[in-house]
């Protein structure tokens, strides 16, 4: 059993971030925060459900500037509506257009924010029943209000037309 | 923005029936939302579903999410994942740290920033980052 340093410990990036804005000379965001939170029991084994996947990366756009490995933070590369492909292929997503790590992270490697691969196999294996048809990609957005009023309306109405029994969301 | 927005749409997703599971690295900004069922994994942020190049911990880190997905007993369950991203966790220090900018870095950046807000403003009726 070895020790942790000091600075082993969980990120604290809402402080970062905060502190950060403040020193470029920009106001505090108040982050979502809520005092209940939802919860629905699987219905079913997941080797009978169907599964939707659900990303913040976003379709690469060649005519939107460097989006590849090492590019800098690109707003030009965002998209402002929910986009959905099919889950049977490999779509170009990338994730220029968010605030990953770039020092840290290289971002050559996709599998790293889109899991579809390792879901295809998984329902080959018989790990999971199925995937909906289709994938489904979320805006991110600094505006709670579009989020919750807009997005996240538009993709349940997309899970539930695809018959998603259960959700898996992976952040950039 | 990422992980707020995974966790706003896995909580409407959630309210309206559809058990959800989040996997990502920003464990603070999922956890003040409150999300049903979240699998943590301590890596820089782009590396929710594992790490490069490594097969065998993209399929490792699926397999504990759906694990996660399937056991959770009440919302808000947190589960870490056991990987570890390297023996020194250095780079924790690292991603937007005041602390180990020169003045100069900071101008850089907010120069930066005003060019992402033009961008930001003349797109269609929205603001992000």
């Amino acid at each position: 059993m070895r020790p942790a340093a000091e600075h082993d410990v969980p990120v604290l990036y809402m402080q970062r971030t905060r502190d950060y804005y403040q020193a470029l000379g920009f106001g505090a965001y108040r982050w979502a925060h809520y005092a209940d939170t939802p919860f629905t029991p699987l219905a079913k084994p997941l080797a009978q459900s169907r599964l939707a996947l659900i990303t913040t990366a976003a379709p690469y756009q060649p005519d939107k500037g460097d989006q590849g490995p090492g590019a800098k933070y690109n707003a030009a590369a965002k998209f402002y509506k929910t986009f959905s492909e099919s889950s049977e292929t490999i779509p170009d997503l990338r994730i220029s257009h968010v605030g990953y790590d770039r020092k840290h992270t290289h971002a050559e490697d996709p599998n790293t924010w889109l899991p579809l691969k390792q879901l295809q196999l998984a329902v080959k294996a018989g790990r999971i029943g199925a995937l909906t048809p289709r994938f489904h990609g979320a805006p991110t957005n600094r505006s709670q209000r579009v989020t919750l009023e807009t997005d996240a309306p538009e993709i349940l109405a997309r899970c539930r037309e695809d018959g998603a029994d259960v959700a898996l969301l992976v952040p950039t | 923005m990422c992980h707020q927005t995974v966790s706003l749409i896995a909580r409407h997703l959630e309210a309206n029936g559809i058990p959800t599971v989040v996997m990502g690295c920003a464990r603070d900004i999922v956890e003040h939302a409150g999300v049903p069922r979240f699998l943590w994994s301590d890596f820089p942020l782009g590396n929710s579903a594992g790490k490069p190049f490594d097969v065998e911990s993209q399929a490792a880190t699926l397999e504990l999410a759906l694990r996660v997905l399937e056991t959770a007993p009440a919302a808000r369950t947190t589960v870490q994942s056991p990987q570890r991203w390297n023996d020194d966790a250095q780079w924790k220090l690292d991603y937007n740290n005041l602390e180990k900018m020169t003045p100069a870095d900071l101008e850089e950046r907010k120069k930066e920033f005003e060019s992402v807000k033009a961008t930001i403003k003349d797109m269609p009726g929205r603001t992000g980052a």
